[in-house]
């Protein structure tokens, strides 16, 4: 699914309520929650709320959001083994991070980029395109054991 | 006296599981109890959907308390209540187990559990992995009729500041030491986020209290919603925690909690009261 082409007008069209459970699951006002706000850095999102928006984000859209899901899809074709060696993204990881993250302003991007901060780079819209995706997608079933979307918890 | 399994676990025996699905399950409330708060009614409920998530991961993993969506609290209970106990799992994997249940006595429900959360942890961290799996195959097979539970040990918050129906501000002290310490858990003692929520009830109803002025009857807290514990409370830490109205217009005000240490924000919760129910 990560070749799926997302318009402008999807997000548009999946924006508020994306950013009403965001809102809710982080305790803020939903004027404060932007499409290109960085979950971490602008919103304050912790590990226990990436947890929580990914569940709200499932009973919203009544679609099944697994775990893991944007690194899974950001690495595509790429085998784990060429998208990150010792917890570190590769060269061709990080490019094609880039290109499927292509939301997140380049500026962002800073490598070396460990995987577990790639969560950091997590903007409004990424939601927004997951949730596109999922939909697309049709409610497919949550696979057991597949590596965090967010950061581990504290 | 070695306290696992003994001084905070709320499961007496599995009567019927579907690993990673659904769970169902008894807890005797010891009859020589003073009391037996709603909050470790939660709790049980929660260490029932424990079992079932901890087994559906091969006790390589094990869930601790994250997020409650809704708790309802809807009948009181007494020492000596058998509760019977359901929790059904809407998902579970190696990060995160999701549930909802219920807790019943005689028939009628005392507590229910609405979209719960719980990060999944390494067991191995936290608790011996064999001694869980032996104890969920003696849950499942005998269980257990011992009254091994005890009580807690009273922590109330202690006010340092407020506004008179309005706001109050308490710090609540972390026992250093105490025997639910060491099942709770054996390799990393944590305060438990039930206990959490059971002190800062305690201050949302001396705010409910407040609001109810010289006008009887105090209102009730009848559910307590987007529950949010973000970190580990270790033993000895010194909270701080503040109930604030944020709604009042209605027969039902609504109470925020938020605990800090320090400035970390910790746990986070809204109250819901109404009026008592007219007996």
């Amino acid at each position: 699914m990560s070749n799926v082409t997302i318009t402008k007008e999807e997000i548009t069209a999946v924006f508020p309520k994306v950013a009403e459970t965001m809102a809710d699951a982080l305790g803020s006002d939903q004027e404060e929650v932007k499409l290109d706000s960085s979950l971490i850095n602008d919103l304050g999102a912790e590990s226990i709320d990436f947890l929580d928006i990914v569940f709200r984000l499932e009973r919203a859209f009544k679609v099944k959001i697994p775990r893991g899901k944007i690194i899974e899809d950001a690495r595509g074709d790429l085998s784990e083994a060429d998208f990150e060696k010792g917890g570190v993204v590769t060269d061709a990881g990080f490019q094609r991070l880039k290109a499927f993250l292509n939301e997140v302003p380049a500026d962002r991007f800073k490598a070396p980029l460990k995987v577990a901060d790639i969560p950091r780079l997590f903007t409004v819209q990424t939601f927004c395109k997951i949730v596109i995706r999922q939909q697309k997608a049709g409610s497919a079933a949550v696979p057991a054991g597949n590596q965090p979307v967010g950061p581990q918890p504290a | 006296m070695d306290e696992h399994f003994r001084a905070f676990s709320f499961v007496n025996r599995i009567t019927s599981v579907s690993i990673g699905q659904q769970v169902r399950g008894k807890y005797q409330i010891p009859p020589d109890l003073i009391d037996f708060p709603l909050s470790l009614v939660g709790e049980a409920v929660g260490q029932l959907a424990a079992w079932s998530a901890i087994a559906a991961v091969n006790f390589e993993r094990r869930p601790v308390a994250g997020i409650a969506a809704k708790i309802e609290l809807l009948n009181s209970i007494c020492p000596g209540d058998e509760l019977e106990l359901a929790a059904d799992l809407e998902s579970v994997d190696a990060e995160a187990v999701s549930y909802g249940g219920v807790a019943t006595v005689r028939g009628a429900p005392v507590l229910r559990l609405e979209h719960c959360v719980g990060p999944m942890v390494p067991l191995e961290e936290f608790d011996d992995p064999h001694a869980l799996r032996s104890r969920f195959a003696f849950l499942r097979d005998s269980g257990t009729n011992e009254n091994a539970f005890k009580g807690v040990p009273s922590v109330l918050p202690q006010r340092i500041a407020g506004e008179t129906g309005k706001w109050i501000r308490a710090t609540i002290q972390v026992p250093e030491c105490a025997p639910f310490f060491a099942d709770h858990f054996p390799r990393r003692p944590v305060f438990p986020g039930t206990l959490l929520m059971h002190v800062n009830l305690h201050l949302a109803a001396a705010l409910a209290a407040e609001l109810a002025g010289n006008t009887p009857p105090v209102p009730v807290v009848r559910s307590v919603k987007d529950v949010k514990l973000r970190t580990f409370i270790p033993p000895g830490e010194l909270l701080e925690s503040e109930a604030r109205l944020i709604e009042s217009d209605s027969e039902s005000p609504v109470i925020s909690l938020e605990t800090r240490k320090g400035k970390r924000l910790i746990g986070t919760a809204r109250v819901c009261l109404a009026p008592q129910k007219k007996s």
